[in-house]
């Protein structure tokens, strides 16, 4: 029974719920929306951490360096496709 | 068809590893697939109309719910992946099971919660703040549903051939997909719910 619950497994779904736990904080504080983003960056960031290296084994791969590459670029097009539009539609000339 | 016993079945053979690095690049197309969703209701979150805003529809007890479950479906499909890999087949099997269980759960919260929207006067045409809102979570739940006719066809197939490459093969990239949904899912319930309820 005990080897079905290996422990890296078990202490990443702990700290995925304290994390979760730790991002509540941004609604039971009245914190600054830079501080609330900030603190949820984090959390987010490092959840998808967890889920990428612990349970998606993305180190065990022997393609690793192109798997690397292809998740560095989804990533970059994604960010662009997200910044680059608040760019443009909000932050450019919108000043509200 | 070469198998090598050193590895992990799901890896044991160079199809298995192609087919799971190929699912990474699809995996990496769906990240950008959400990005622009997630530019969408960025842009249009403050644009509410007549309608209500975020910090008026959302409620903080379905979203803990649908966290913690999609959060702990994704433990156990990990427990499933590492049964599988020390060829516990009935484990292997009893966490999908509960993955899948887990699932329909996070499922059946969500559109209660969409129903109570709708309720409450905001569907999908009420202003655009609420159209990007349905999009980016009836994406993500749209996978989800996929998910669970997907996962119950490959524990069907495990529990009828067993585990062999090919299964174990499906099993881990399912897993992989399972693991994303998580992903995207932490995202939509930092920067969508709890930053609107800030």
């Amino acid at each position: 029974m005990k080897q079905l619950f290996p422990v890296p497994h078990v202490i990443g779904f702990v700290s995925s719920l304290l994390l979760s736990l730790i991002a509540l904080v941004v609604v039971k504080f009245d914190l600054t929306f830079a501080s609330g983003m900030t603190i949820l960056g984090v959390t987010a960031l490092v959840q998808a951490g967890l889920q990428l290296f612990l349970f998606m084994h993305v180190n065990e791969n022997e393609d690793k360096r192109s798997l690397m590459t292809n998740i560095a670029y989804a990533l970059f097009v994604g960010l662009v496709t997200i910044f680059g539009t608040l760019f443009a539609m909000l932050w450019g000339y919108n000043m509200i | 068809m070469k198998i090598d016993h050193a590895k992990p079945l799901e890896y044991s053979t160079e199809e298995n590893r192609l087919k799971i690095l190929g699912f990474w690049v699809f995996l990496g197309a769906e990240i950008v697939l959400f990005s622009t969703l997630f530019a969408v209701y960025f842009t249009l979150v403050n644009r509410t109309g007549n309608g209500p805003a975020g910090s008026h529809i959302f409620e903080l007890t379905p979203v803990m719910v649908e966290t913690i479950v999609l959060l702990s479906s994704s433990f156990t499909i990990g427990l499933g992946i590492h049964a599988m890999r020390i060829g516990a087949k009935k484990a292997m099997m009893t966490f999908f099971g509960i993955t899948l269980v887990l699932g329909a759960v996070f499922l059946g919260v969500e559109i209660t919660e969409f129903v109570t929207y709708v309720h409450e006067g905001a569907t999908i045409q009420t202003s655009a703040f609420l159209s990007s809102l349905f999009t980016l979570l009836g994406t993500h739940g749209a996978h989800v549903t996929f998910g669970l006719l997907w996962g119950s066809a490959i524990l069907f197939q495990v529990k009828k051939r067993g585990l062999t490459p090919e299964t174990a093969n499906k099993s881990f990239i399912f897993s992989l997909y399972w693991h994303f949904l998580d992903v995207v899912w932490i995202f939509i319930f930092s920067f969508v719910y709890l930053k609107g309820m800030m």
